[in-house]
């Protein structure tokens, strides 16, 4: 009884804290064939409800086939998925309905202006006429393009038009949010604007996938990731289990006040948790680890009992770029250039 | 299907064209230089040769312009979709949550709708040139070139759809242009087709512009006598705004659905 509201208390997750456990997107043997290219290949995906779920991979790795089968605009060559419980391939219109999608490339003709662009999407997401002017303007105001309403698209910036994508599925709020590189070309102020905004349509109850490729993006905001390659889920689980199931991941480099014992180097090597021991000078010790979070009291425990003073510390962990290159052999550059 | 979401699809291509100020100048600048060039100048060579047929040959030429320009505002929707696959525009209203087929029928609606607001004004002029002799025969003409406009839109649709490149689009608009323009009676009567060659009388006769501009001079009264009764030209008219809009339709939503326009 303690120990599980000790947990509620301390260990309850602030990404992912309405999360529900129920697939609110079930995707089944999803499969999209173009000529003899398979782009998405028999992929299997349960998204709960509530999670923002990221979805990465070098371009080219099935992300965006996959979206543009989950909104109904392409239909699979085998398999389906269902949202919300409807089934793409047999109710598409009520599939749309409940879908929101924010596209890498920003979708406006040049000859329309923001506000108008932004209005009649407001308008066929059902939005009355008073909710319409209101969400709109607040829109723009948030995305810090008000000022920039009545011009043309093609006379705004990359990034302004970006914002101008990103302003429509915050007027429709839909159940699904699915946002493609959100950030791109987006400035630093910007993109946290957005991640927040983007966390707060989760905190709202909207389900929130993120394709990216931008592994940093998708660490920060995702609940889960999925990562893809040349078609297939490589793998698919929250990103500090992704990072702590690479063996020695996580690197941890202590600096001591003196030479240090090789009986301490040997006591280090019998904690479980860590994988190898490097001495890089006769007092700079390179620890390569697993849950550093574990073992790291146990760590200064030992240092501490045999009387060596610590300098200094420096600890990295694995990023989802070594993720990607754990499952892959290749980096996320590597990968892009091989296709 | 919806009839809120359809008026949505129709707007949008409203406020669409009344975007492209520069066509639509250059347009009307066309207009009135075959009108009041082309047209006055043609008429003093061939007045006298018409008039043996019966006809004013400038009358017969400004309906006969005013049926192309129609014609031709109704294909830019074409251009429309080409431009918004161009930018992605297409692979956004296909996530919208309106059906294809509220989509399909609401652009070519919308096509034709908005070259009916563009060639308005024109046909103003035409009427102020002409006269109209009876209005019950006016508006029943007028309401036809409503089936006319939607069934040109449609037409364009389908064609934007079915191609995958745009300049490939072009060329075939160009010479479909000048195919279905100098096959049909918009700029000459059939008889003198008959004399040139039978073959171009009898495809200008299956021309929905023949339809179009014989009954728009029918409902203007210039000329006495239609080659077909009034009711089978709108019935002509009305099957081909059925072929190219509803039947086009399901053709258009495999396609769109399969993906196979990208």
């Amino acid at each position: 009884m303690f120990k599980s509201e000790f947990d509620s208390y301390f260990f309850l997750p602030i990404a992912g804290a309405n999360v529900s456990k129920c697939p609110v997107i079930q995707i089944t043997n999803l499969t999209k064939k173009f000529g003899n290219l398979t782009a998405v290949d028999h992929l299997n995906l349960a998204i709960d409800e509530g999670e923002i779920f990221g979805l990465l991979g070098p371009n080219g790795a099935g992300k965006t086939t996959t979206i543009l089968m989950l909104t109904t605009v392409i239909r699979p060559t085998e398999g389906t998925a269902t949202v919300v419980g409807y089934d793409i391939k047999k109710s598409p219109k009520k599939t749309r309905e409940m879908i929101g999608v924010c596209f890498q490339e920003p979708k406006l003709l040049w000859v329309s202006t923001a506000w108008d662009v932004l209005n009649w999407h407001a308008k066929v997401c059902g939005l009355s006429t008073q909710e319409r002017k209101e969400k709109v303007k607040w829109a723009l105001e948030e995305m810090n393009i008000w000022d920039e309403r009545r011009r043309s698209v093609h006379a705004l910036s990359g990034g302004m038009k970006k914002r101008v994508e990103i302003a429509k599925i915050l007027i429709q709020r839909p159940k699904i949010a699915i946002v493609d590189e959100p950030t791109a070309q987006v400035d630093v102020v910007g993109k946290h604007r957005i991640w927040n905004l983007l966390r707060e349509m989760r905190e709202e109850g909207s389900t929130i996938i993120l394709a990216t490729n931008e592994l940093n993006e998708a660490d920060v905001l995702s609940d889960r990731v999925a990562i893809m390659h040349k078609g297939r889920l490589l793998v698919c689980d929250t990103p500090q289990q992704l990072k702590d199931n690479i063996v020695g991941g996580d690197v941890m480099e202590v600096q001591l006040e003196k030479d240090t014992p090789d009986k301490v180097i040997s006591e280090l090597k019998d904690f479980k948790e860590i994988v190898s021991v490097k001495q890089v000078g006769s007092n700079l010790l390179r620890l390569y680890l697993n849950q550093v979070e574990a073992v790291t009291p146990k760590i200064m425990e030992l240092f501490y009992d045999r009387r060596l003073r610590i300098s200094s510390i420096h600890m990295s962990e694995p990023s989802l770029d070594d993720v990607f290159a754990h499952y892959t052999g290749l980096t996320l550059e590597e990968a892009e250039k091989v296709g | 299907m919806g009839l809120r979401q359809l008026l949505l699809v129709i707007e949008r291509d409203l406020r669409m064209f009344i975007q492209y100020k520069f066509l639509l100048i250059m347009r009307g600048i066309w207009f009135v230089s075959q009108v009041a060039l082309f047209g006055l100048v043609v008429n003093q060579m061939v007045a006298n040769a018409a008039a043996v047929a019966g006809i004013d040959y400038f009358e017969y030429y400004v309906v006969g312009v005013t049926i192309i320009t129609l014609y031709s505002t109704a294909m830019f929707i074409g251009y429309d979709i080409f431009e918004e696959a161009e930018h992605g525009v297409f692979e956004y209203l296909l996530t919208l949550p309106v059906s294809r087929r509220e989509l399909v029928l609401g652009r070519s609606i919308g096509g034709g709708l908005r070259s009916f607001i563009y060639v308005g004004p024109l046909m103003m002029v035409v009427l102020l040139l002409l006269g109209v002799s009876n209005p019950l025969h006016f508006l029943i003409a007028f309401a036809a070139m409503f089936l006319f406009a939607f069934g040109v839109s449609g037409m364009s649709i389908t064609l934007a759809v079915a191609m995958k490149s745009g300049d490939k689009y072009d060329i075939v608009i160009g010479v479909l242009d000048a195919l279905i323009v100098r096959l049909s009676t918009t700029m000459y009567p059939t008889l003198y087709m008959q004399r040139a060659a039978p073959a171009y009388a009898m495809i200008a006769n299956f021309n929905p512009l023949t339809y179009a501009s014989d009954l728009f001079r029918w409902g203007t009264g210039i000329e006495g006598t239609l080659q077909f009764a009034p009711a089978v030209g709108i019935l002509a008219l009305f099957i081909f705004f059925l072929a190219f809009t509803f039947v086009g339709v399901v053709f258009y939503e495999r396609r769109l659905e399969g993906g196979s326009w990208q």
